[in-house]
């Protein structure tokens, strides 16, 4: 019996170790973030405060009033930030998905000469770095136009964003048996109508993580934004956010402000199909 | 080599008892097998044996040791699964010598103990193969050979052979009990098929939503089954069962002929009780096909609606008082859908269950 | 019908290639271009001026290339293999758990969904040594009365930009490796159980087999856009002060947009997608090898 003892206590030792190591790492997964939002509540004294102020004390709703009304520190135009920021991209996001769609399904369905070869070579041009990027593209777009429009900016995201959908939707497009389309097509559809009727509606988890993955990525760009927009008309949230620092403070109220607006909708949208997004990775990755 | 003991075992998940406390008691070197209907249990009280779930109350010992709380490791078995579990990253010599490679054992002993087993299970030419390249039946003998190298006090089986073809099964099976000779030592076996379960066991332990039904040598639950479910469970075809009453030395079927009360039950029943009749194909027979028969009979006339030959007998299925019965006729003849015989039910080979608790009256 | 009909894979593709083409293929061949000019954003005439390999020799002499260079693959490979050995930590722990693991993924996602600018104005504010929450912390807690400087030390500056980069990307390797176990089949495990394996070695040589490839794919992933450490850093310290935090990136941007040297800029650039290439590639490289040591090839 005594062997038996000293292996509950042991067990039970394991299950609490394992809950204070949970813990820990969930607290230091969340605490930037609440940080963040409380200091959105908290005017710039009490942040700046020294001896610190730990407990919250005067919460408020001054740095979203300034924010939103426009005046204040800065007068940072964040309404139109986040407009900019919708419009860009949810059509890219749109965009993205209809071109890698296609060719997602292309590399899932047909065989072709060089299918290896061109997969890679447009997974490769994820890989260049946004830095490196931005200043040819600068160039290009200065001299046709794009520069500081939202145009531009959609372009660039939806070829940032069509590699990886690619890559996703191929992935799903191959979980769909091939014989489920075959039957639709015998049972009187045209390839068109057998795609939408039938493969489309069994891989729309995978859409749905690529779409996700896509306006995440969109969402949060800064290094390529930051060299393409230069005015309020097409700068995007992450670039907003460089407008509450000045030569030598930041307005740090305001700026938290700011990146609750930004984490809300990334966070809605994430929380919506949280399922797709690991199984869209799976998927994608694994199995394909 | 050990015994293994199980005693008022109780499996919870949450708030449902899927195990209710169970005893159990498995010689050393006793071939048991556990059958049962899917989700009656018999997997969990394997599982709990093997450490796999842990025990929600009561106690089980292996050898003289109780194991309730000890991981599998400490408990000296093996096990082979229903899936095989083979390590897919691993070829068959690394498969079967897994355990002894970590037990830490000279290499020299790994190599004898894997040889060994590769040619009890003549593995011998699949050695630097993975699981991948091999088929259903080879996969199989892999998965026993991991078993036998650690010679374990007990062997464990979680239907070893379910997911194998059926000729390659009745091969697998006898394989098995060969196996159970050479190497001698205490094996649980689960399965749902009570053919592997009659063919294999030393003794059978039938269970049902949690519970033992009845324990037994394969012939004991055969001719002796405890309550209806045995009766209907073990023996192919199924023991037909027709309910009725006792009245005067007489059991009238309901809705069907009288029968003379077999002598067996005499005392063992009152006048008015309901109770239900149970017979195997094996002792209706048509006259002038039957086995002779020694003891008491009874005699009526049924019509039969299909037949199916078999060669050596030809199985009927006819009605009796509105219910299917299944009949065996010797030296066949082509018998017509519909036609009227005379059977002969052999008494002494008859079963009476209480109509209520479904126990057998004997 | 004599007119030519091009292939249905063809015409599914194009869309992609043009869009990649115009975006990312021609901007890449314009500043290949460039690099052999010392083409100057104030001076558009020195464009057509051909120079050669001079600006690759010059990033070659450079010591501020070869420093940025060198901080930047010690970045990369210091942070993604931290990144996997907390992430594989993280998920073994959440996979362990049976209520409540739904919450628990999510919360794992949440810096996943903070842009690296984010990050890098979060964790600047934290490690600030004035009124950072770590330094207030430390000193709230009596463990230093002095403030620590973790953005000015070449070093604690880097160890700060370390700890940014992981926590906004360990989750991505924490979820991917929680769906790698997910997909471990129970029988093996459970065999390794019985065949008198501790919990360590049943991971050690069950789990962590089937989980590589999960692995591998996180890496490769990671490496696809490990670039995104470029926002965490600009923001953080801009490869300042006095370029102890210099990346590959920073020296980049700042030769480009800030000193307007396209030319010798675009020449380094090209080194930075080189080394993001060979990243990629040997992850990829891994990835299958891995796979087919389970037999998951194909």
């Amino acid at each position: 019996m005594n062997e038996n003892l000293q292996h509950r206590i042991r067990a039970r030792l394991l299950k609490l170790a394992h809950f204070v190591a949970l813990f820990i790492a969930m607290a230091i997964i969340c605490v930037p973030g609440l940080w963040v939002v409380l200091n959105s509540f908290r005017p710039t004294v009490d942040i700046m405060a020294k001896p610190p102020v730990w407990i919250p004390r005067g919460l408020n709703l001054d740095n979203y009033r300034a924010m939103f009304g426009a005046v204040g520190e800065g007068g940072v135009p964040v309404l139109q930030y986040f407009t900019n920021s919708l419009i860009i991209s949810v059509t890219s996001t749109f965009i993205a998905i209809l071109v890698g769609m296609a060719g997602g399904y292309a590399f899932a369905r047909y065989r072709f000469k060089g299918k290896a070869a061109i997969f890679i070579g447009l997974m490769l041009t994820r890989a260049v770095p946004g830095v490196s990027l931005s200043l040819p593209l600068f160039i290009v777009m200065a001299k046709t136009g794009l520069i500081d429009t939202h145009m531009g900016l959609i372009l660039v995201y939806v070829a940032l964003n069509v590699p990886f959908t690619i890559w996703l939707i191929d992935g799903f497009f191959r979980q769909v048996p091939i014989d489920l389309a075959e039957a639709a097509e015998i049972d009187g559809c045209t390839r068109w109508q057998a795609f939408w009727k039938v493969e489309f509606p069994v891989a729309r988890a995978g859409v749905a993580s690529a779409g996700i993955f896509a306006f995440l990525t969109s969402w949060n760009e800064y290094a390529l934004a930051s060299q393409l927009t230069r005015s309020t008309f097409s700068k995007t949230m992450p670039v907003g956010l460089r407008d509450f620092t000045s030569e030598f403070t930041i307005n740090w109220g305001g700026m938290c402000a700011l990146a609750v607006l930004m984490i809300i909708p990334a966070l809605i949208l994430t929380f919506i199909v949280q399922k797709h997004l690991i199984a869209g990775l799976t998927f994608g990755g694994v199995k394909g | 080599m050990a015994q293994v003991q199980l005693q008022n075992v109780v499996k919870k998940y949450g708030a449902v008892e899927v195990v209710h406390g169970i005893n159990l008691e498995i010689a050393d070197n006793e071939f048991v097998v556990l059958v049962g209907p899917s989700g009656c249990g018999k997997s969990t009280t394997l599982r709990m044996i093997a450490g796999l779930e842990a025990i929600s109350g009561g106690d089980i010992s292996i050898g003289d040791r109780v194991v309730n709380d000890l991981p599998p490791r400490h408990r000296n078995i093996s096990m082979v699964f229903q899936n095989y579990a083979l390590y897919p990253h691993m070829t068959v010599r690394e498969n079967l010598g897994f355990s002894l490679q970590i037990a830490k054992r000279p290499q020299a002993e790994i190599d004898k103990a894997v040889d060994e087993a590769a040619q009890i299970l003549s593995l011998a030419e699949y050695m630097d193969r993975k699981p991948g390249a091999l088929s259903g039946g080879q996969r199989q003998r892999v998965a026993m050979g991991r078993a036998i190298v650690r010679h374990p006090e007990v062997f464990l089986f979680d239907e070893p052979l379910s997911n194998l073809d059926a000729k390659l099964r009745t091969q697998m099976r006898t394989e098995i009990k060969k196996l159970h000779q050479k190497v001698k030592s205490t094996i649980v076996y689960v399965t749902h098929d009570q053919v592997e379960a009659m063919t294999l066991a030393d003794r059978i332990v039938i269970m049902r939503d949690g519970h033992i039904e009845q324990v037994g040598t394969p012939l004991e639950v055969f001719e002796t089954p405890a309550n209806t479910f045995v009766a209907t469970f073990i023996g192919s075809p199924p023991m037909n069962l027709l309910s009725g009453q006792i009245a005067g030395g007489e059991v009238a079927i309901d809705g069907g002929p009288k029968v003379t009360l077999p002598d067996q039950f005499a005392g063992k029943v009152q006048d008015g009780q309901k109770v239900i009749l149970g017979f195997r194909a094996d002792n209706l027979m048509p006259e002038g096909h039957a086995m002779p028969m020694e003891g008491a009979s009874a005699e009526f006339e049924m019509v039969v609606n299909l037949s199916e030959p078999l060669g050596t007998e030809t199985l009927l299925f006819g009605s009796l008082a509105g219910k299917e019965v299944q009949a065996k006729m010797l030296n066949p003849r082509p018998v017509a859908d519909g036609e009227r015989l005379q059977f002969q039910l052999d008494l002494t080979r008859c079963h009476l269950f209480d109509a209520e608790t479904q126990q057998s009256l004997r | 019908m004599s007119r030519f009909r091009p292939p249905a894979w063809f015409v599914l593709l194009l869309p992609a290639i043009i869009i990649l083409a115009a975006v990312v293929l021609i901007p890449l061949i314009l500043s290949f271009y460039s690099s052999f000019t010392p083409y100057k954003l104030t001076r558009p005439e020195t464009l057509y001026k051909w120079i050669g390999t001079f600006n690759y020799e010059k990033a070659m002499k450079s010591v501020h290339f070869w420093s940025a260079f060198g901080r930047t693959v010690l970045l990369l490979t210091v942070a993604l293999n931290l990144e996997m050995l907390l992430g594989l930590g993280l998920a073994l722990l959440v996979n362990k758990v049976t209520y409540g693991q739904r919450a628990l993924r999510t919360i794992m996602m949440f810096p996943m969904m903070f842009s690296p600018v984010l990050v890098g104005f979060q964790f600047k504010f934290i490690f600030n040594d004035n009124v950072g929450l770590v330094n207030n912390a430390l000193q709230s807690l009596g463990l230093t009365d002095r403030a620590i400087p973790w953005l000015v030390d070449g070093q604690l500056a880097f160890f700060s930009i370390v700890v940014a980069e992981m926590w906004s990307s360990t989750a991505v390797f924490a979820i991917l490796i929680l769906a790698g176990l997910f997909a471990v089949p129970r029988d093996p495990i459970e065999a390794a159980k019985v065949d008198g394996c501790t919990p360590w070695q049943s991971f050690r040589h069950i789990t962590l087999p089937y989980v590589m490839p999960f692995i591998y794919i996180a890496l490769a992933i990671r490496s696809l856009d490990v670039a995104r450490a470029y926002d965490i850093v600009q923001i953080m310290t801009n490869g300042g002060p006095a370029r102890r935090t210099e990346l590959l990136w920073t020296l980049i941007g700042r030769t480009g947009y800030v000193d307007a040297k396209m030319g010798y800029a675009n020449a380094m650039g090209y080194i930075s997608i080189f080394l993001a290439i060979i990243f990629t590639v040997y992850f990829f490289r891994k990835l299958n090898a891995a796979r087919s040591e389970l037999g998951m090839a194909g």
